[in-house]
């Protein structure tokens, strides 16, 4: 018998934290090796997590709803036969290390160093630029004190000092938001790690970040609730900072009459029906974008800012904006080119269920090259969509409704579907966006050379 | 309301005059707050009255003894060198007194009012203090709990005239003839020291295998070797199991190795720890998140779960350190200002007055090797250092880590006279964030202790010139 500390292991490539939403054992559970002992939620899914040990759990040390970092200890056993040699074999504790407070100072002293408390302090001038990349934040005290006073996180400020050592005028440029502009030529050689931080172009996230935010303090009677944003939400906050001050975006309405579509759905629909499939627009919509994109290959694209390249993909995976309680997944629908309008519509209902209930792979939450939107289910007409980045361009699609148009010099009722379509001007320009929505357009308006040409 | 209650309204209450509330208490001040301290003893604490101050007077006391007895070897002789223990502890009650008044100066100077007595809370914006039989209400916007830690008592070895803790040791007026200490922590080991210099027959009991467990073995191989030679009897892996009183003194029974054995003694002095003082104080009555062990659970700032009421010092998490008291202090009183000053420190040093000193700050080799840090090592010996030899303390070492590819300093452990002392710089390099150069090429006066910091940073360099690599 011996003790086996389990830490948060890797949960994917570049997670490195997660939220124990569960446990689902207590301390004297006896457990089996690969039973599930918790559900972990990291930016995309929520991942089951098996036991690596036959034994018995001793102590849980972290609650449910803590975040962890990899390498965290979150649950220890007593050890039946041998433990295993992972990586991250924490290792128990001596028994006989009994703590002795006051009497061992020596081992005392950098324990709370390390300890991290939330502290309402200053928080809002840091929203959401990106740390600079470096093993220590180097500032003396006075400088300390400083960056507190004007609510200014220093692992967001690049040091122009010797060994990336961060001073009182480091602050002021960053509050300047002038980020860039730090003489980055001062940095010297001696320290490659952070000087490579430092090169970082400053974008817009840093000026944003730069101005704090004054919260206004709730009078008497006035109730307000601060909770943690972590997870889901979190990644979200995120990856729409970075698309929305990465790519300038435009965005272009249309309407399209699809009186014809409405009708072919209607048709189709107990077809659907008999392969056990419920047809919704959305399916119909994919077939218009793919044979859109392959004609405007400019809108199934990506920027490469690093090597400053841009990249045609000759492959369509459409990502499905998806609503769940804990925010919006994008579940993709794979080589979408090469799949009927039914499979589509059952992959689209599948993806989605697993997405709500939390139980999507991350494989099938990336590699879109186009994202579609829809807030036409929920009622939505027109609204400007942020781009699924590094994607180039997103198609929101709004509701159908009945709506007087001409046709053939009279005025009828049709069913009119109205588009938005966000894209990124870096690479898109507005007349071949505009041109990529007709022909999107066309297709919907006339199902027949949706089918010839999907 | 109960008769003879009065309510008295102030902007920051404090609660406990140590370390940590009377600094509070004067910054709170300095920001225009008006300030009352609640305090059931003595202005000053445990620090001044019955810790750091009155045994560091008694063990310097002792030190000055065994000096005058050691003089020989310099071609001094004392005859009769005489101790008159009741006039070591009048002098050490002196040096007590001028303290506690400087702080009773210092808070009138500041208009700080001192209310005698214990505090309990009534609710988040009220507390009772009750002094004899007198009970007065204080109203405050701002409470900040400083109440400090007492010694813990072991159920098998209750307080009372046989046995010890640390208060009582430091005021006995004779000295014993015989003493056993359970706990060979730093508290345990200073006042162990005292009563072996003045001679006493001391015997140390520490569970663990070494006494001083927070520091490296190599150091606390120095401080044992005296102890040894003053006669110490220092027992490892000792495990005090139960006693009884005798007429004059006390049977300890204790485990030493798996083997049964008996020590006897004149005193029993305890010192295994000590707990927060949160008991007392009607604190989950008001709904205080409290940890397990009694800490009060805070962020960055001191504040507790209820807003206007922040705790610092001995009943926060960290190690039960005077300075690290005050440091919190400064901050809850200046977050109460609505600065925005928080808890903001890279290493807090740590120092025991054994014989000989020892000090660390920051990490330790046994640390940086843990957390899988490519480090250098400069260890100095005391026994290179000119001023060292010539004040008879060439015992000793300082050893000094820093990252090996930047350099930057990371920590120091000091063994040696005015260890204590020394370990200052180190702390200011770290907090600067100063390399091995930086200490390196910083003039240190010559003949002082001081140069074995600069000593051991060209050693860790691979230049050092007072020894040979």
């Amino acid at each position: 018998m011996s003790r086996f500390i389990f830490t948060l292991p890797e949960l994917g490539e570049g997670i490195h934290e997660g939220e124990i939403v569960k446990w689902h054992v207590k301390p004297g559970d006896k457990v089996e090796e690969d039973q599930v002992i918790m559900e972990v939620q990291n930016d995309k899914a929520v991942v089951e997590v098996p036991s690596p040990v036959n034994g018995t759990v001793v102590e849980l040390k972290v609650a449910e709803g803590t975040v962890s970092v990899v390498g965290d200890p979150l649950i220890e056993f007593e050890v039946e036969g041998e433990v295993p040699n992972l990586p991250d074999h924490g290792g128990a504790p001596e028994a006989e290390a009994k703590q002795e407070p006051g009497c061992d100072i020596g081992s005392q002293v950098s324990a709370n160093a390390n300890v991290a408390l939330e502290t309402p302090l200053a928080q809002g001038a840091t929203a959401a630029a990106a740390p600079v990349d470096r093993k220590h934040i180097l500032a003396t005290p006075s400088v300390r004190k400083y960056a507190r006073e004007k609510g200014v996180q220093l692992a967001l400020v690049t040091g122009t000092g010797k060994l990336g050592r961060i001073t009182r005028e480091d602050v002021d440029r960053f509050l300047a938001g002038g980020a860039a502009s730090a003489p980055t030529a001062a940095v010297p050689q001696a320290a490659p790690a952070a000087s490579q931080a430092a090169e970082q172009p400053a974008t817009g996230i840093a000026q944003a970040a730069a101005t704090p935010t004054v919260h206004y303090t709730a009078q008497a009677g006035e109730v307000e609730e601060r909770v943690p944003l972590k997870g889901i939400r979190k990644a979200i906050a995120k990856a729409m900072v970075k698309s929305a001050y990465t790519a300038p975006h435009v965005t272009i309405f249309d309407e399209v009459d699809v009186s014809a579509l409405v009708e072919m759905r209607k048709n189709a629909k107990p077809l659907a029906e008999a392969r056990g499939v419920k047809l919704t627009y959305l399916p119909m919509i994919v077939k218009a974008v793919v044979a859109g994109l392959k004609k405007f290959p400019e809108l199934n694209a990506s920027i490469d800012d690093e090597k400053q390249e841009i990249i045609y993909k000759k492959y369509y995976n459409i990502g499905i904006a998806t609503s769940t309680d804990d925010g919006l997944l994008v579940p993709v629908i794979k080589a979408a080119d090469s799949k009927s309008i039914f499979q589509i519509a059952g992959e689209i209902a599948e993806l989605a269920n697993k997405v709500r209930e939390r139980k999507a792979s991350p494989d099938e939450l990336k590699g879109s090259t186009f994202s579609i939107t829809n807030l036409g289910s929920a009622g939505g007409m027109l609204f400007t969509p942020i781009i699924n980045y590094p994607e180039v361009a997103i198609l929101g699609v709004g509701r159908i409704s009945e709506k007087p148009v001409v046709k053939n010099g009279e005025i009828v009722v049709g069913q009119v579907l109205s588009l938005s379509l966000s894209f990124d001007h870096r690479l898109v320009d507005g007349e071949p966006a505009q041109r990529f929505l007709n022909y999107v357009k066309e297709l919907l308006e006339n199902p027949t050379l949706l089918v010839m040409e999907g | 309301m109960v008769v003879g209650e009065f309510t008295t309204e102030v902007d920051v209450l404090v609660i406990g005059a140590g370390p940590g509330g009377y600094v509070a208490a004067i910054r709170a001040a300095q920001l225009g707050k008006s300030v009352a301290v609640v305090e059931k003893a003595d202005l000053g604490g445990v620090c001044l009255n019955v810790g750091c101050i009155p045994s560091k007077a008694l063990i310097h006391a002792a030190h000055t003894y065994e000096q005058a007895e050691h003089a020989q070897a310099m071609g001094i002789t004392m005859e009769n060198v005489k101790v008159d223990f009741a006039k070591v502890q009048e002098w050490k009650n002196g040096v007590v007194k001028q303290l506690t008044g400087g702080i009773g100066s210092l808070f009138k100077g500041h208009k700080i009012q001192v209310i005698p007595g214990e505090a309990l809370f009534v609710n988040e914006r009220e507390v009772r203090v009750f002094h004899g039989y007198e009970v007065n209400r204080y109203r405050f916007e701002h409470c900040i709990i400083a109440t400090g830690s007492r010694p813990i008592e072991l159920p098998a070895f209750p307080f009372g005239k046989r046995v010890l803790s640390s208060t009582e040791a430091l005021a006995l007026t004779e000295l014993p003839k015989s003493l056993v200490v359970i706990g060979g922590g730093y508290i345990g080991i200073e006042l162990g020291t005292v009563f072996a210099k003045f001679g006493t027959q001391v015997t140390v009991l520490e569970g663990s295998d070494q006494i001083l467990p927070g520091f490296e073995a190599d150091m606390v191989r120095l401080v044992e070797r005296r102890l040894r030679k003053k006669g110490v009897d220092i027992q490892t892996k000792a495990f005090a199991k139960g006693m009884e009183e005798t007429e004059n003194g006390v049977i300890v029974t204790a485990e030493v190795n798996g083997e049964e054995k008996k020590f006897a003694a004149e005193y029993l002095l305890v010192t295994v720890g000590r707990r927060p003082n949160t008991d007392e104080l009607g604190l989950r009555d008001i709904g205080m998140n409290l940890t397990d062990r009694g800490l009060i659970v805070v962020d960055k700032q001191g504040r507790t779960n209820i807003p206007n009421v922040y705790a610092i010092g001995d009943v926060v998490a960290g190690p039960a350190l005077a300075h690290k008291a005050s440091y919190e202090g400064k901050v809850a009183a200046e977050a109460i200002a609505g600065l925005p000053s928080e808890v903001d420190y890279k290493a807090i040093p740590a120092v025991v007055f054994s014989d000989p000193e020892m000090a660390s700050v920051g990490l330790t080799e046994k640390e940086a090797k843990e957390q899988g840090i490519d480090y250098l090592v400069g260890r100095f010996p005391f026994a290179a250092n000119g001023r060292a030899l010539s004040v008879n303390a060439g015992e000793g070492f300082v050893k000094l880590i820093a990252e090996k590819e930047s350099k930057l300093v990371l920590g120091a452990q000091i063994v040696g006279t005015e260890a204590s002392n020394i370990i200052a710089e180190i702390g200011l390099a770290i907090e600067m964030g100063a390399t091995l150069e930086d200490i390196e090429l910083t003039i240190h006066a010559h003949p002082t202790l001081g140069e074995v910091t600069m000593e051991a940073a060209e050693l860790a360099l691979g230049h050092p010139i007072h020894v040979l690599k």
